[in-house]
């Protein structure tokens, strides 16, 4: 149904591709105002409550409506917004945190620590996005300070704090809040069409200076549709991607954000067996190290960007690369003969039909990649050509998400992740206590737990961050290519726009997985070119 | 100019020219499977020229090989799901007709219900209930297509059953099953046939419409909807040739099961041209 709507659109947008167009075209931008054209899966369903996700979800970026306790800086490393420092006790249980005192709601109420606490005992309570279990409760002990009382240490809490918008204690109601949210952030929501667009104004009282740009639009468009909106100079910036990197579009220029949007395969380190919910856990050709080794070595990442991104990426060699906790270590170069002779090495000979075999079991994988999406579908497709030209032979499976989970837990799937907090590390590949395996494919080092439990528990950001650098690549063991590799990383795509001449984006961070908000995180120091 | 053959004979040979014609798409496309599959991103999004008549797609994959191999898993699924429909349609239609008011009530309540659910949707859910994939298609498209024909049939029976015959040779004491031999399945078989072969186009553009629209087989295959569904990405780009060649053949193909359709109805049943 949504194609449809969007070749009617289409038709419509050719139909009026005349002379009108082209005027718009040529309109001078408002020069206060910007534009922007997002994916419609942007568009916060249950509107801009940070407890059903806005902000906080499944991809995190600023909340501009309201602000955030710290800020994430542009090197990733932890800055202040609401907050004016913070402390951690030596047991990491509680954190102290102090407030700006200039810092008013926009419905002229001042924010106060009530508020700061008022707000994550009601994430933690409604969140349904968002892991708060390591919160037990927050707690104002002055106007303008305030205790977080943990339930085990949580090091990189600051980086949680960067992403919970403070919603107001005294004008909150859950029903109600996602369609008019009050904030102290940068912008006012004016108008929400659900569907179509969302239209935020500038806070004039913003405690941090007035936004040069006073009102900002969101249009939810499919690609397509974004695409013919650029053409006919509708918009200011449209999202797109490398389908249309080859385009031309009068009046705009195709910009690329770096992001960690990366892709890579999980590879199943354990022998296959059934769990208690009858699910196939583990791969006996996976769980063969060399095995990953070997693959990890013979992905020609370079050839990915070319051929499937058209340039527009860089080499994934991890799941956080040039991140503060990044390892350098997992670098790796591309080297198929290195890759045929660990193979050789570890008694997977070369067959009559090409395949590889051992023991008469042979070198194949099914891959796995969610259907619809045609990046991971033909990165898939680049993959299991040059692991063919290794001897491993490797099959295709679109799947849907409703049984993506299962079936990665024995086979390989093309994946997604990128995120500005290093939770994404334990959550890939520290085990769990029900199955004592990882959770999205079964992987176990006792060396890289303890590794991350550590960085967990430590009381500073920097110590953390070479722990858990340490639980990637220690010297002795890891998930890099010394190391189990229990997860091939491919590329990061970069996230493309087309953005109209004249207007000037500020400089971005490292963009997360999703192509959405993430821009427009400092929509208000943008401006357009007199 | 003299006339050497009659339209009998050349409906005959129409019918067996397109009967060739898909049995050479339907066999090319077994062929061209493995090169339907194969990706070379050395070659890709290229404009239909000699070597790729059809042209090749964004991940350099040959359009008129995944074309036929599409058509040929089309006609594949087409001819199954109108077989098993066609003969489910037969044997509630004999049911409804044959079996006595209540068997007619509970049959003729079914083919209602799902006539009265919009077509699409039954499909696109029963394919959901089993899970997807080729044999959810198989089964949606088979368990929804009966109720016209069984309705057709079992009114075929129904006014059988009153024909003077029919009446006479029960009263001479044949047997029922005799009976439904000779008398009714020879009056049953033309109608039978022609909607066994009507049901194609049907199901072959309703396993492309779902799987079009995501509920069907899945990505990697090459069958029409999906190259269908892939190449509205790539039509803003103006790669017409994604969507051009593959829709075509597609229509070629159900307008010659249609054509065969009408043509074997003419020759089953002659007199039915002046009815």
């Amino acid at each position: 149904m949504k194609r449809m709507v969007a070749a009617v659109l289409l038709l419509g947008l050719l139909a009026g591709c005349g002379g009108q167009t082209a005027s718009t075209a040529q309109q001078a931008p408002q020069t206060n105002a910007v534009v922007v054209a997002m994916d419609p899966n942007s568009e916060p369903t249950a509107g801009f409550d940070p407890a059903y996700g806005w902000g906080a979800g499944e991809h995190v970026h600023e909340p501009l409506i309201q602000s955030t306790l710290t800020v994430t800086n542009a090197d990733l490393t932890i800055g202040y917004d609401l907050a004016t420092d913070y402390t951690v006790s030596d047991d990491g249980l509680t954190w102290t945190v102090t407030l700006r005192d200039d810092a008013f709601f926009t419905d002229g109420e001042q924010l106060t620590a009530s508020d700061v606490a008022f707000t994550y005992n009601t994430v933690k309570q409604a969140s349904s996005v968002n892991d708060f279990t390591m919160l037990d409760r927050a707690e104002a002990t002055g106007d303008f300070t305030v205790v977080f009382h943990m339930n085990r240490p949580f090091s990189i809490w600051p980086y949680t704090m960067a992403v919970v918008g403070i919603v107001p204690e005294h004008a909150y109601d859950s029903a109600t809040y996602g369609r008019n949210p009050i904030g102290s952030g940068r912008y006012i929501l004016q108008q929400w069409d659900p569907g179509q667009q969302v239209i935020l104004r500038a806070n004039p009282d913003y405690y941090g200076g007035a936004p040069a740009m006073e009102q900002v639009t969101i249009l939810f468009m499919e690609e397509d549709v974004a695409f013919l909106a650029a053409q006919a100079g509708q918009v200011d910036v449209a999202y797109t991607s490398a389908v249309y990197a080859g385009e031309q579009v009068p009046g705009y220029a195709l910009t690329a954000y770096q992001s960690v949007d990366n892709r890579g395969i999980n590879l199943p380190a354990v022998p296959a067996s059934t769990d208690a919910e009858g699910r196939t856990v583990g791969n006996d050709f996976t769980s063969d190290v060399q095995v990953r080794r070997a693959i990890n070595l013979a992905v020609d990442r370079q050839a990915m960007i070319d051929n499937v991104l058209s340039g527009y990426g860089t080499p994934a060699y991890s799941v956080c690369d040039k991140l503060p906790w990044y390892n350098p270590a997992a670098e790796v170069a591309y080297d198929p003969e290195g890759a045929a002779a660990l193979l050789d090495a570890a008694g997977w000979r070369m067959g009559a039909d090409g395949v590889r075999e051992k023991d008469g079991v042979p070198a194949q994988l099914n891959l796995l990649y969610a259907t619809g999406d045609s990046v991971r579908q033909a990165l898939a497709a680049e993959l299991a050509n040059q692991l063919g030209q290794i001897g491993i032979s490797v099959s295709l499976e679109g799947v849907g998400w409703d049984t993506a989970y299962d079936r990665a837990l024995s086979e390989p799937m093309v994946w997604g992740w990128g995120a500005h907090t290093p939770m994404e590390l334990y959550n890939l590949y520290h085990t769990w206590d029900d199955t004592g395996l990882a959770l999205y494919s079964p992987y176990v080092n006792e060396t890289v737990d303890r590794y991350m439990d550590a960085a967990l528990q430590s009381t500073d950001l920097e110590t953390s961050y070479t722990l858990w650098q340490q639980a990637q690549w220690d010297g002795q063991t890891g998930v890099t290519q010394q190391g189990d590799v229990p997860w091939v990383w491919l590329v990061n795509v970069d996230h493309l726009y087309w953005v109209r001449d004249g207007l000037q984006i500020a400089a971005q961070k490292i963009h997360p997985h999703g192509h959405g908000w993430s821009l427009v995180n400092n929509v208000d120091q943008w401006s357009w070119a007199a | 100019m003299k006339k050497y053959i009659n339209n009998r004979q050349a409906t005959c040979a129409l019918l067996a020219l397109s009967a060739l014609l898909l049995l050479a798409v339907l066999v090319a496309g077994l062929l061209l499977n493995e090169r339907a599959m194969a990706t070379d991103f050395s070659r890709r999004d290229l404009a239909p020229c000699a070597a790729f008549p059809f042209g090749t797609d964004w991940m350099g994959r040959d359009m008129l090989a995944r074309t036929l191999a599409g058509l040929s898993l089309s006609i594949r699924i087409g001819l199954l799901t109108a077989a098993v429909s066609a003969v489910l349609a037969l044997l509630l239609g004999a049911a409804a007709g044959g079996f006595g008011r209540k068997a007619d009530a509970a049959v003729s309540w079914l083919t209602d219900l799902l006539l009265g659910i919009p077509h699409i949707l039954l499909v696109l859910l029963i394919s959901l209930a089993c899970g997807r994939g080729l044999w959810g298609v198989v089964a949606g498209v088979s368990l929804s297509h009966w109720p016209s024909l069984a309705r057709v049939i079992r009114g075929e029976i129904i006014q059988l059953r009153q024909a003077p015959y029919v009446l006479t040779a029960t009263k001479l004491g044949v047997s029922r099953l005799q009976v439904a031999r000779r008398h009714m399945l020879p009056h049953v078989l033309p109608q039978f046939v022609t909607g066994l072969v009507l049901q194609f186009p049907h199901a072959i553009l309703h396993e492309a419409s779902i799987t079009f629209l995501g509920f069907g087989l899945s990505a990697e295959q090459p069958a029409i909807g999906v190259i269908l569904s892939e190449s509205m990405r790539y039509l803003t780009t103006g790669r017409w040739w994604l969507a051009l060649f593959p829709g075509l053949a597609l229509i070629g193909v159900v307008l010659l099961f249609a054509g065969i359709g009408d043509r074997l109805g003419r020759l089953l049943d002659p007199a039915g041209i002046h009815a």
